[in-house]
């Protein structure tokens, strides 16, 4: 079972998916709407749907008839905010290297 | 010193610069050998009570350090890649079984007029493992879609 963090990335990883997420960033849509800019059935964009469904990254109304689908963004703040988190050790280790190589004796043997 | 790094998330990927007023055999020392390791690995939040390097392909890197928190945090890194002085590449040996994300990191140095070049990339979980699989480099899996879904990303 994978954690949440490499089930969304496994979601973001293909550029249909992104696209629809991004196409969903400007509002609710239904799976024709989606469907429109890809020349692929409307079977291949619900199967995207229920990829990024699974993920948690859209959510789709139960109620109205066309189901439109919502971005949800929680998942996608998890990720960026897991990036940013591995960006400040890396930054940090870095900043540290530099110190140390100051310091660091040079001639030794290996 | 020179620093940047940009984060692109919605590739997945970290890619982090730098410019070390040092020769690169000696940054190469500094990132192959446990008593180097421990003097910087984490910065200084982090304390490292243990490394082991075995740097050869296949080869173990275990690393134990506690967090600003006081959280003991265990590493287990396998390496894929080691072109000395260069070039090392090492992965999640766990898959991402601890909870983060599986992810493939791929140092390279570049000596220049004494100084050393860094660049880390850090590709993470399916998409590195595709590429891996496939045996190509990560740009050729990219299509449309970036530039909005970093715009989005913007506005959470």
């Amino acid at each position: 079972m994978p954690d949440l963090l490499s089930t969304t990335l496994s979601a973001l990883a293909d550029p249909t998916r992104r696209g629809i997420l991004a196409r969903l960033a400007t509002g609710d849509a239904t799976v024709t709407e989606l469907a429109e800019p890809y020349a692929m059935s409307l079977a291949a964009v619900s199967k995207h749907l229920r990829v990024l469904e699974s993920a948690g990254l859209i959510s789709r109304g139960r109620e109205a008839q066309w189901r439109p689908c919502h971005l949800e963004g929680a998942p996608l703040k998890a990720v960026s905010d897991w990036l940013d988190d591995y960006r400040r050790f890396w930054d940090r280790s870095l900043d540290q290297l530099a110190d140390y190589l100051k310091t660091m004796p040079r001639d030794e043997p290996t | 010193m020179n620093a940047n790094a940009d984060v692109a998330v919605e590739e997945a990927v970290i890619v982090i610069r730098r410019v070390f007023d040092a020769p690169r055999s000696a940054v190469w020392r500094a990132i192959t050998e446990p008593k180097h390791v421990m003097h910087w690995f984490g910065g200084t939040a982090f304390t490292n009570m243990a490394c082991d390097m075995d740097v050869r392909p296949g080869g173990l890197w275990r690393h134990v350090m506690r967090a600003p928190d006081g959280t003991e945090i265990t590493c287990d890194f396998v390496y894929l890649e080691v072109d000395v002085p260069k070039r090392l590449v090492w992965k999640n040996s766990d898959g991402g079984q601890s909870g983060r994300p599986a992810s493939v990191t791929t140092v390279t140095l570049d000596e220049n007029g004494g100084r050393t070049e860094w660049k880390l990339v850090a590709r993470f979980n399916s998409i590195a493992d595709r590429d891996q699989a496939v045996g190509m480099g990560f740009s050729e899996t990219i299509s449309a879609g970036f530039d909005q879904l970093d715009a989005l990303l913007k506005t959470l």
